[in-house]
């Protein structure tokens, strides 16, 4: 608890709560905005409210969410490596796997943050839209926490998988250009039968099986978990564990 | 000179394998997309270069919308990290040609990322359109204009970088404008022509006068980022 206290000091001022708060202002506002094309949606059955709420948290889904946690992970790290951070903090007599692990509840809480601002936001839109367009646009918070709750929890294997790429690769724009690239093809991978085996589609995944309850022809509306959660599951343990052993090995030398 | 020197601090911060990786991997995406369900695409009528780029110009251009914001996050990294850029304010300088250097670099970087994308379309292209293979000419055209829409990106994403020591602000303001540009490109208006969501126009789709009139406009925010660039440096120098 007092290790993640002390992330959490070290991360004032860095600003990031800006980058987590600005998408989410970017993505409800102009889709409130735009809120008449969700009329247009009939033919697959989905009603317009639970298109704006979906349409919205498709962006954030596949990219926003991801590529803030890659932000994360940059500044958890980087936070270190200037000025010879990880030789102060390693002499310390804590052990570094929690030193590690501290770290990445810390991104769990950014996430956190994020989710709540999307949620926020998305109410704020959807006032805004039901204003503009004369209709309710507004969903009950329990379907709106469960939404936001199944994205959540798909992307902790991905976020495993970044902090492990952070911490084992010492230049960080090759970690982040990595994580970066994977996100790119995650639709295309959702596409095909091996989409269990990649960690970066899973988000997406859940706002699609949404998404299916709502227009029935679009996408499945049960979620596999079969192959799913053993392998997310797999993904998220052996990432961590191998985050922790080698958490600061490349910086002292 | 100012070329050599930035291409010569970069050596081994992985600059280059990361253009060359990713642009690999870009050119990966007409090549595994076409040899999974070639017959989606060989059925299609028309030429061979707009069926491939259609099925994948938007993830190749949003690989290398990424490919630039790391690449010009880690040029400017390399002078924040270490008090380097307050010893290149103590060269006899401008320091607009430092911008400049480390401009030309990046360019050079994504000329060359585009060219190994270039050469799996043209593959692609001769592989599985024997018959309607793709001409060179359509080629250099086609990719020298995402060429051109590429650069005001380049240069407003190395303004951004120039700004921020920290290289995750940097990157987040890199990463949040991929993602509005991203939002914006589906849609035909002015806001297309904006950086970041101009390059996932391509020039088949459009007819040729709009095509000089999105290059003018590259040029144009071209001239306003560098302006931008020399009133930030101007601001600066007043507080250090």
């Amino acid at each position: 608890m007092n290790e993640l206290k002390i992330e959490l000091i070290k991360i004032r001022r860095s600003h990031i709560f800006w980058i987590l708060l600005i998408p989410a202002v970017m993505m409800w506002i102009p889709s409130a905005l735009n809120a008449d094309v969700n009329f247009r949606m009939n033919d697959v059955g989905i009603s317009p409210e639970h298109n704006f709420f979906i349409q919205g948290f498709m962006g954030m889904a596949w990219f926003m969410i991801p590529a803030a946690l890659i932000v994360c992970t940059v500044l958890l790290i980087q936070n270190e490596r200037t000025n010879r951070g990880f030789i102060k903090m390693l002499s310390l007599p804590v052990s570094a796997a929690r030193l590690c692990l501290a770290k990445f509840l810390v991104m769990a809480l950014l996430m956190t943050v994020q989710m709540l601002f999307t949620i926020l936001f998305y109410y704020a839109g959807a006032l805004l839209a039901s204003r503009l367009e004369d209709y309710d646009f507004v969903l009950g918070l329990p379907y709106v926490l469960h939404g936001a709750a199944m994205i959540y929890l798909a992307v902790i294997p991905m976020s495993a998988i970044f902090w492990m790429l952070a911490v084992l690769i010492r230049t960080p724009i090759f970690s982040a250009g990595i994580c970066l690239a994977s996100l790119v093809p995650s639709v295309l991978m959702l596409n095909t039968k091996l989409w269990a085996f990649y960690p970066m589609d899973y988000p997406f995944y859940m706002l699609m099986t949404e998404y299916g309850k709502q227009a029935a022809e679009v996408f499945s509306s049960e979620i596999k978990w079969m192959p799913m959660l053993p392998i997310g599951g797999a993904a998220a343990a052996g990432c961590l564990f191998i985050a922790c052993v080698r958490f600061g090995k490349k910086d002292i030398w | 000179m100012i070329l050599s020197l930035e291409q010569k601090k970069l050596r081994r911060t992985g600059y280059l394998p990361i253009f060359l990786a990713g642009g690999a991997l870009a050119a990966l995406m007409p090549l595994v997309n076409t040899a999974v369900r070639p017959e989606t695409f060989t059925g299609l009528s028309g030429n061979s270069f707009p069926i491939l780029m259609d099925a994948n110009w938007g993830m190749m251009a949003q690989l290398t919308i990424l490919l630039i914001v790391c690449g010009c996050c880690l040029i400017y990294h390399t002078e924040y990290a270490d008090k380097g850029d307050l010893k290149m304010n103590t060269l006899p300088i401008r320091q607009f040609s430092l911008y400049c250097g480390k401009l030309g670099v990046t360019l050079l970087a994504v000329i060359l990322a585009l060219l190994i994308q270039s050469a799996a379309l043209a593959f692609a292209s001769f592989r599985w359109f024997p018959n309607r293979c793709v001409s060179l000419k359509e080629l250099v055209q086609g990719m020298g204009y995402e060429l051109v829409l590429l650069f005001p990106t380049l240069m407003l994403m190395l303004f951004a970088a120039s700004l921020c020591q920290n290289m995750w602000i940097s990157l987040g303001i890199g990463i949040i404008l991929t993602f509005a540009g991203s939002m914006i490109h589906g849609e035909h208006s002015l806001m297309t022509l904006l950086p970041f969501a101009a390059p996932y126009q391509m020039l088949h789709t459009i007819p040729p006068e709009k095509a000089a009139f999105c290059m003018t406009s590259c040029a144009a925010q071209a001239l306003v980022f560098g302006a931008m660039e020399t009133i930030y440096l101007r601001v600066r120098r007043n507080f250090i």
